[in-house]
């Protein structure tokens, strides 16, 4: 699996994601920008709905991505501003996730790095955080998407059952 | 192991898509339940109320014992520390998603394979690897 997604946390304000795809970067940055490509791989939980999807790809561009379920319209918003764009190369975003359940979870700087070799790319993804709190709340929504919107609370009433 | 722990991971979160199976953990976490008390609100079945609690089982959400006629309950708590490595869970899900950027991909590829002008964004990339992407399209026959 080397093509496998890598996540690593190389400072306590980043997280970095690699991955190779088995597609040309025009391709690839076309997917990540293309809000009609984009809704179809930023998926949520199940049950989640995308209301909006909205991406302006360039510098000064906004991007809105929103999701519905059952219990909130909108139940997580994600949006920023295009800061950097280089044409299948490079994309820097800022991003702001709100969650119905929790509010705000802080702006971080999103950097899209693609290299292209041999007609396959490889994705540099740094999500670069204010502090180290903002960082571990974002390892931690990873749950509130996994989980749908009860297990987060789920879990921090069973920490304080113990 | 990574595929185990994300088969395992699966089981936790289907056992926690069902509101009636959440609602069962709450009240488990004040402690040991009777499968009928843990019944009672939903106005379940017995049998109903066992096949929740038996999917709790296989997430090892729950183990439950039987003294006389009684099926108790009680929380694992051990799964959802496992899950809660938080690393690990922001990659799966990272991974799901990449998986279906890779299946979009594809289509794309064989879009642009058909219809070679619609394929490329209207970027202007002066970088050698879009114009090897343009080169290899004219040469496409």
């Amino acid at each position: 699996m080397n093509d496998g997604l890598k996540v690593s946390t190389p400072s306590d304000t980043t997280i970095v994601m690699t991955r190779w795809f088995d597609a040309p970067r025009a391709l690839v940055f076309q997917a990540m920008t293309d809000p009609s490509k984009i809704r179809r791989w930023i998926f949520a939980p199940q049950g989640w709905e995308m209301s909006v999807c909205e991406y302006d790809a360039r510098v000064g561009g906004r991007f809105r991505w929103a999701w519905k379920n059952e219990q909130a319209d909108p139940a997580m918003v994600i949006s920023g501003e295009v800061k950097e764009v280089v044409p299948n190369q490079r994309i820097v975003h800022t991003e702001t996730m709100e969650l119905a359940s929790c509010g705000a979870l802080g702006t971080l700087l999103a950097t899209l790095d693609l290299n292209e070799s041999r007609g396959r790319t490889h994705m540099t993804l740094t999500l670069a955080f204010d502090s180290k709190e903002a960082r571990d709340g974002a390892l931690q929504s990873g749950m509130e998407h996994g989980m749908e919107a009860g297990y987060q609370q789920l879990d921090q009433m069973l920490a304080g059952s113990k | 192991m990574v595929q185990n722990r994300s088969a395992s991971l699966d089981r936790v979160f289907q056992a926690l898509s069902h509101h009636a199976r959440r609602g069962m953990l709450r009240e488990l976490s004040g402690g040991e339940r009777k499968i009928t008390e843990l019944a009672a609100p939903y106005r379940m079945s017995f049998p109903a109320a066992s096949k929740h609690v038996r999917v709790l089982e296989q997430a090892r959400l729950v183990r439950r014992r039987i003294v006389g006629r009684e099926h108790r309950c009680r929380l694992r708590a051990q799964p959802l520390q496992d899950v809660a490595r938080w690393t690990e869970q922001f990659q799966a899900i990272w991974e799901a998603r990449f998986s279906k950027l890779d299946e979009l991909l594809e289509e794309m590829k064989s879009h642009a394979a058909q219809a070679p002008d619609a394929a490329i964004p209207p970027t202007q990339d002066p970088s050698p690897a879009n114009q090897r992407t343009h080169r290899q399209r004219k040469e496409k026959p």
